[in-house]
């Protein structure tokens, strides 16, 4: 199918298609594209294109459903895909944020020069591997009692100001301050709580890592000032989300929806796709447990924030302190006015990007835009771009999440094994603290795609602009 | 038909597809398969427990989910992996088996859910036939 949705889409411009009301039935908006020919060309390839116009049949979506050049194939949305309900009539759907709520990216920059430090960078990756847990299900980092839990859930990172875990300028620094409103510790399942309440503080596995940086190229300078980076500089960068807990509302939602759908006559061309009206009580529900899991993501990446300073701290002293750039969300349902309507924007896989002239933007960067943030693949360049106005129109406010995948699992592994990609990463001169070569072998930089061309797409479409580019200097992996 | 499983390519999942020549060996396959995901080498010192699994859903696709969504949530919560299937009786909405599984000191490789994209559960060739995306 998603060669012929490539036949019948339009090229607007160098770095956007359009795919057409008509490509399948029951499309109630276009659906667009933003890519480069290359990328465009590959997106034939899995099943992204048709994932993003089964999007365009939900009830209550408006404008466009898009495709960031990102995109991978997923689970009912595209990774990689936004789309925007009309409060009064559209749906939320629980597959539209994915069962890693708020995975998401925070950067910390510190105030010394990476060359200065060259000799003590494995040492501060060893002991920041030993202060973070990581892997799959590693626990006991932070373990709360079940009132705290739900003060995480309820009112997210301003909470952990009160235990000394965060700063006020912490919040300043993230989005939607690190506290989604709404948030509903009542509407998370009691198995959701068992699988979270000692995972605050831990990176979990997949394409999840911590990572020491050091600021190779400044694109920018203006808005790079505004953001206190500077070429050479050290920085640390966290990628992980809601760990079990998350995907434990997930599940039960999508469960819970399916059971539902008939009840609002809603049909879908794919299971997964799930939904219930915004105004139905299954849909806030739903929204009240996303926002409380979206607030433990965050207070996760705090936690691991603190964590990280602690180690600073003990190798560097005042130094050493680190700052908080910004944290984004790139999986996410949030309640925002565009184009005079009120929606709900699904981000899966996607990064809000606003401009300078959005009240949501932080003061201190009132000038620039926000920062959006872009993880590369373990091992390879991140990018630190920042939104501009234009994204509102064109995008709902939204920018890409990442290189990508490009290749599966099982490809990757059976293209190189753990052991020669660890060797390779080292070779270039990055320490690597991974206990699994299976994970290692999975995440390898070739299975994704590129993400300067990802970058290189949304820059020329107006959507960010680059601002910085961040080289890994030590990686830790689940 | 002898029961059986294979991994299907996904460029950001991971895809399962099972076979057995009834639902309850079905289930007891598709329990082994994500048992090789989660724990591919099960060491002979990990001891043992046995205990119930039953799950309900509202129809036999959705009770497959539900099925590996009760064996992903005790791994995680438990540190406990089915590794063997006992007596089981699945039905249209009800699945019940007696499961054996080791307890393991360390994390399973973390699976996060099985969902119900492109899910299908259907009669082939005079047993059953299944397909489900697991997001890893």
């Amino acid at each position: 199918m998603s060669e012929r949705i490539v036949a019948v889409a339009k090229r607007l411009s160098p770095v956007l298609y359009e795919i057409p009301v008509t490509a399948r039935e029951g499309m109630r908006v276009p659906a667009r594209v933003f890519a480069d020919e290359a990328l465009w060309q590959r997106l034939a390839a899995d099943r992204s294109l048709e994932q993003l116009v089964n999007v365009a049949t939900l009830p209550g979506v408006v404008g466009h459903v898009l495709a960031m050049p990102d995109v991978h194939e997923g689970y009912g949305f595209p990774v990689g895909g936004v789309a925007a309900m009309r409060i009064r009539d559209g749906v939320v759907s629980p597959g539209g944020v994915g069962y890693d709520i708020n995975c998401g990216v925070r950067l910390l920059a510190s105030e010394l020069e990476a060359t200065a430090v060259q000799d003590r960078i494995e040492t501060v990756v060893h002991d920041l591997s030993r202060s973070i847990p990581s892997g799959p299900h590693a626990n006991r980092a932070l373990s709360l009692e079940r009132d705290e839990l739900d003060r995480v859930l309820e009112e997210g990172v301003p909470y952990l100001v009160e235990r000394g875990l965060a700063t006020p300028d912490d919040l300043a620094h993230t989005e939607a301050g690190g506290a989604l409103p709404g948030a509903d510790a009542g509407a998370v399942s009691a198995r959701a709580k068992d699988r979270g309440h000692d995972q605050l503080g831990t990176i979990g596995s997949g394409n999840h890592f911590v990572e020491v940086q050091v600021v190779d190229e400044v694109f920018d300078e203006t808005a790079a000032q505004a953001y206190g980076l500077r070429e050479g500089q050290l920085t640390v960068l966290i990628h992980t989300g809601s760990r079990g807990l998350g995907h434990q509302v997930c599940t039960d939602y999508v469960r819970e929806l399916d059971r539902v759908m008939p009840r609002y006559g809603i049909t879908l061309p794919d299971r997964q796709l799930a939904c219930a009206p915004l105004s139905a009580p299954e849909g806030k529900r739903y929204l009240g447990a996303m926002a409380a899991a979206a607030n433990f993501a965050w207070s996760n990446r705090q936690a691991i924030t603190h964590a990280a300073r602690r180690v600073f701290d003990r190798a560097f002293g005042p130094q050493g302190t680190l700052r908080l750039v910004y944290d984004v969300a790139h999986n996410i349902a949030k309640l925002e006015r565009h184009q005079d309507t009120e929606v709900c924007v699904h981000r899966k896989g996607a990064t809000r990007a606003f401009g300078p002239s959005h009240p949501e933007t932080p003061a201190a960067y009132r000038s620039v835009g926000q920062p959006v943030l872009i993880p590369g693949s373990m091992g390879t360049t991140s990018y630190v771009l920042a939104g501009q106005d234009a994204a509102y129109e064109a995008s709902f406010g939204s920018c890409c999440h990442g290189a990508g995948r490009a290749m599966s699992r099982g490809a990757a592994k059976r293209t190189r094994s753990g052991s020669e990609v660890r060797r390779e990463l080292q070779a270039r001169g990055i320490v690597v603290r991974c206990s699994s070569n299976e994970e290692l072998a999975e995440e390898a930089p070739y299975a994704y795609k590129d993400v300067e061309e990802v970058v290189s797409v949304v820059h020329q479409a107006g959507l960010a602009k680059k601002v910085a580019r961040l080289r890994p200097l030590g990686v830790i992996k689940g | 038909m002898i029961a059986g499983h294979e991994v299907l390519d996904h460029t950001g999942e991971i895809g399962l597809r099972v076979w057995a020549p009834t639902l309850e060996e079905l289930f007891a396959e598709a329990g082994r398969a994500l048992r090789e995901i989660e724990l591919p080498v099960v060491s002979p010192v990990y001891p043992t427990r046995t205990r119930t699994v039953a799950v309900r859903a509202s129809d036999r696709p959705a009770l497959l989910v539900e099925w590996l969504n009760e064996l992903i949530y005790l791994a995680e919560r438990d540190r406990w992996v089915a590794t063997e299937f006992g007596t089981g009786v699945v039905n249209e909405t009800e699945a019940r088996f007696e499961v054996t599984g080791v307890e393991i000191p360390t994390a399973p490789s973390e699976v996060k859910a099985a969902t119900l994209h492109n899910l299908r559960l259907q009669p082939l060739d005079g047993g059953w036939e299944a397909e489900v995306i697991l997001d890893v």
